[in-house]
């Protein structure tokens, strides 16, 4: 470059760019400004944010797993129906298929130099977190061989999406999942069956609640083990109920019961409204839907729920699913109760509750939700209302009869990490489901204890004699069979089917006619269906 | 938060420069356009400041009054604010939001100065070419790269370390562009000039470009410092333990352990925000200088 060149070659540019330098600064400065809100803003922080981007990546599990098909066991036979229920807790009738799974060398701590360190991801949030590092601290100091970190990712569908988008070395060796990801985890490959881990260490289950432990089973394998089991109950204001005559230590169980309440509730004026519902995939729209169907012994899919053979389609467009969607639609209708819409995280329907100008006097929630609830109001925090203002009854649904499925989540081991951490990961597990810990654990939280002989321990003891809330959950969940009708649905793309028909509930809620929304809501999910068994 | 604050930009700027043509009587608005103007611009601060109050407000509460009357302050106490930073953790988060923060404007600096002033200083054949498809990386959204970074970070095994959390964002199009903008506005007399010196490229630029351009450095320090003090996205994606939270993605633990306790997500929000407030109170001047330098020529 000669120094006579050089002006010349950069004068004619910057004549050019100046007319134009005005226009794009400005096209600029918008672009940046866009770039940088999008998705980065402290006000999203209630969003979930890795929806978008990881929702092709869940379904991208199974695909890229799909080498290891020879896995799955074939016979089509239904174990758990063959056992006696005392017994089904231990899945020993299916040694052949687990043979061929990851093994769980629980005796491998025996052997271990030094403490060996273990990551375990979880989605407990408030008085559930509170309690859980309670006891993991109590798990570290109670022995010196393991030391659990926890770590928190906010909630159950950041567990699973973290856990899934990053790659095998990068993940944690025990991870919590709600039940809904049972079947994409168990065809996933990526995991050690708890069926190994019972089998090698001869852990005792016979205490089990046997649903709890068949909730986790699927073609006959005991994938992971359940720890926080929670299903849905009734909160409601029990002064409002005083105001409009009930007895508020009589909740309503049937939907005519709940009806006639809520009835009651807005002729009295005590209450704007009687029932908040929502159309949040993880209750209103899904989860309670599946319980509903549970409650009467109806397929929600079906292959037995898709417990005996793969699914293959939903069955929630029936008589009975057009019957409740009508039911709820007309209470809307009829100003008996209303919907808070997609209600994250499911604090919404609470919220309405404590609403200091129209509350509602009813809502359908977690049982999970029952110990933030009571710290919730015990610390002062709603003006007027008090922890003891509140009470719990049993799920209200169709049929006479409270009955519901196992919910919550479950704990599960993660393959291709070494020995001592495999093993590591079940005797804190163990640690965990021992009677003691999941004594401490229900009462602390509204979970129910996966074992009975929790119940005669202290604190639960305690808590269940002095304060009937607590219960609830457990009374109905032992009034389920655990039979595969009675267990919840297992469906691969569980999470996007909830998903589909939490869309189809907020539309009818908004009056679009039952059937019309449920069929359409049906159709994509079938085509979700096949879909994932196509590639599973 | 902050997105709110720098929202508030193109509006001062309008001010700023109304205000010359004010004083020379020249496009002075009369009466009634005056008046409309200054409602319309009251109503967008009200809109602006609306959420800011009720944060601030809220995080000086104590926790039984919060939502007793929450758009009337007080009773005030500052113990919430206290609580926030030793439970929420949040020392520990601001560090490591400096440090990335740093890290990045750092980086971002060095890489637009250096690329900038090849394509505004250097004659090389595709060069406009070239900054035509730097340029169309900004209309790239981080989301659309997002999957394939996550992968890269993870595949190096960054994922929790620093280096994960700014690997992504050391170079950026629009630091490119804002560089080459005022480079191209040197008089090319000071190259010659230089040259004849024997002044070689490096010695030009350290000693001659980059102290004249030092306004517009500055403006892209401050955009690069809050642009990933501000990030809530890939924080969340690449970290997966506590210790490495970044003040956004800690807020969001803070929230999701405080169901009960809306003061102090609140509290915590106002201690995230307040370093950021500070920068743009202390270099608002420069941001506006530096981002409108290269639009009007004087």
């Amino acid at each position: 470059m000669t120094p006579a060149r050089l002006p010349r070659r950069s004068r004619s540019p910057r004549l050019r760019s100046r007319s134009l330098r005005s226009v794009a600064l400005v096209t600029a400065a918008g672009v940046f400004a866009v770039a940088c809100s999008s998705g980065e803003s402290v006000l999203d922080s209630g969003n979930n944010n890795t929806d978008a981007t990881t929702t092709g990546e869940t379904t991208d599990v199974p695909a890229s797993t799909a080498d290891t098909e020879v896995t799955q066991p074939t016979e089509p036979s239904d174990p758990q129906t063959a056992d006696a229920p005392t017994t089904s807790a231990i899945p020993t009738t299916t040694v052949a298929p687990l043979a061929e799974l990851p093994d769980c060398p629980t005796d491998a701590l025996d052997g271990a130099d030094g403490v060996v360190e273990i990551v375990f991801w979880h989605g407990m949030t408030n008085e559930l977190e509170t309690a859980l590092i309670a006891l993991t601290d109590e798990y570290n100091t109670s022995q010196d061989r393991v030391v659990v970190q926890l770590q928190n990712q906010t909630s159950y569908d950041n567990v699973a999406d973290n856990y899934i988008s990053v790659s095998d070395s990068s993940r944690p060796v025990l991870v919590q999942l709600e039940e809904s990801r049972l079947r994409s985890f168990a065809d996933s490959g990526a995991v050690v069956p708890a069926g190994a881990c019972l089998e090698s260490s001869g852990f005792d289950t016979s205490a089990f609640v046997p649903r709890t432990l068949t909730a986790y089973q699927y073609e006959g394998i005991q994938w992971s083990m359940p720890f926080n089991v929670s299903n849905p109950i009734l909160y409601y204001n029990r002064s409002i109920f005083e105001a409009a005559g009930l007895d508020p230590d009589d909740p309503p169980v049937s939907l005519d019961e709940v009806r006639a309440a809520s009835q009651a509730i807005v002729d009295s004026g005590a209450a704007s409204v009687g029932l908040v519902l929502d159309s949040g995939p993880g209750s209103g729209g899904g989860w309670f839907l599946e319980q509903w169907f549970g409650r009467v012994d109806e397929p929600y899919a079906d292959n037995g729920n898709g417990r005996i053979a793969p699914a293959t389609e939903v069955l929630f467009n029936s008589e009975l699913g057009v019957e409740l969607t009508t039911f709820l639609q007309d209470m809307i209708a009829d100003g008996l109760a209303m919907t808070v819409g997609d209600n994250p995280g499911g604090q919404d329907s609470f919220l309405k509750l404590a609403d200091q100008t129209a509350p509602g006097a009813m809502t359908i929630g977690t049982s999970a939700a029952l110990g933030t609830v009571i710290a919730t109001l015990g610390g002062g925090l709603i003006p007027g209302l008090t922890e003891d203002d509140f009470g719990t009854g049993p799920m209200p649904g169709p049929g006479d009869e409270p009955q519901v499925q196992v919910g919550g989540a479950s704990l599960w081991i993660t393959d291709g990490k070494s020995d001592q951490e495999t093993a590591a990961a079940w005797d804190y597990v163990t640690f965990l489901l021992q009677a003691e810990s999941q004594s401490q654990w229900a009462a602390a939280t509204g979970y129910v204890p996966v074992r009975t002989d929790a119940l005669d321990l202290d604190p639960l003891a305690t808590t269940y004699a002095d304060d009937p809330r607590f219960a609830v959950a457990f009374d109905q969940l032992l009034s389920g069979g655990d039979d595969d009708l009675a267990n919840a649905p297992v469906l691969g793309p569980q999470r996007e089917v909830r998903g589909e028909t939490s869309r189809a509930m907020a539309s009818i809620f908004n009056g679009e006619d039952p059937q019309t929304a449920l069929d359409a809501a049906k159709q994509s999910s079938d085509a979700l269906i096949a879909n994932y068994n196509e590639r599973n | 938060m902050a997105t709110e604050l720098r929202a508030e930009e193109p509006s001062q700027s309008v001010s700023l420069r109304s205000r010359p043509g004010r004083a020379s009587g020249f496009d002075a608005p009369r009466g009634g356009r005056k008046l409309a103007r200054y409602v319309l611009l009251l109503a967008v601060a009200f809109i602006v400041l609306f959420p800011i109050y009720t944060t601030v407000i809220a995080a000086l509460k104590p926790g039984d009054q919060v939502l007793q009357d929450p758009l009337v302050p007080g009773p005030f106490t500052f113990d919430v604010l206290g609580d926030a930073w030793t439970s929420g953790r949040l020392g520990r988060y601001i560090f490591n939001s400096l440090v990335v923060a740093v890290i990045v404007t750092v980086c971002q600096i060095v890489t637009s100065v250096l690329a900038a002033y090849a394509f505004a200083m250097l004659d090389f054949p595709g060069r406009n070419v070239l900054f035509v498809v730097f340029l169309a990386t900004l209309l790239v959204p981080l989301e659309a790269t997002l999957v394939v970074n996550l992968q890269t970070v993870d595949s190096l095994g960054w994922l929790n370390s620093y280096q994960g959390l700014a690997a992504p964002f050391l170079a950026t199009a629009f630091g490119v562009f804002l560089m080459r903008q005022v480079f191209l506005q040197l008089p090319p007399d000071l190259r010659d000039a230089a040259r004849i010196d024997g002044v070689g490229h490096v010695g030009f630029l350290r000693h001659i470009a980059v102290p004249l351009v030092r306004p517009t450095i500055g403006a892209l320090a401050l955009f690069a410092f809050l642009g990933t003090w501000n990030q809530y996205l890939w924080p969340n994606l690449v970290v997966n333990e506590a210790d490495m939270n970044t003040v956004q993605s800690g807020l969001r633990l803070l929230a999701n352990s405080s169901l009960d306790q809306p003061n102090l997500v609140m509290a915590g929000t106002v201690i995230a925000a307040i370093p950021v407030a500070a920068a743009l109170l202390v270099f608002q001047r420069q941001l506006v200088r530096g981002l409108t330098a290269g639009a009007v020529k004087g």
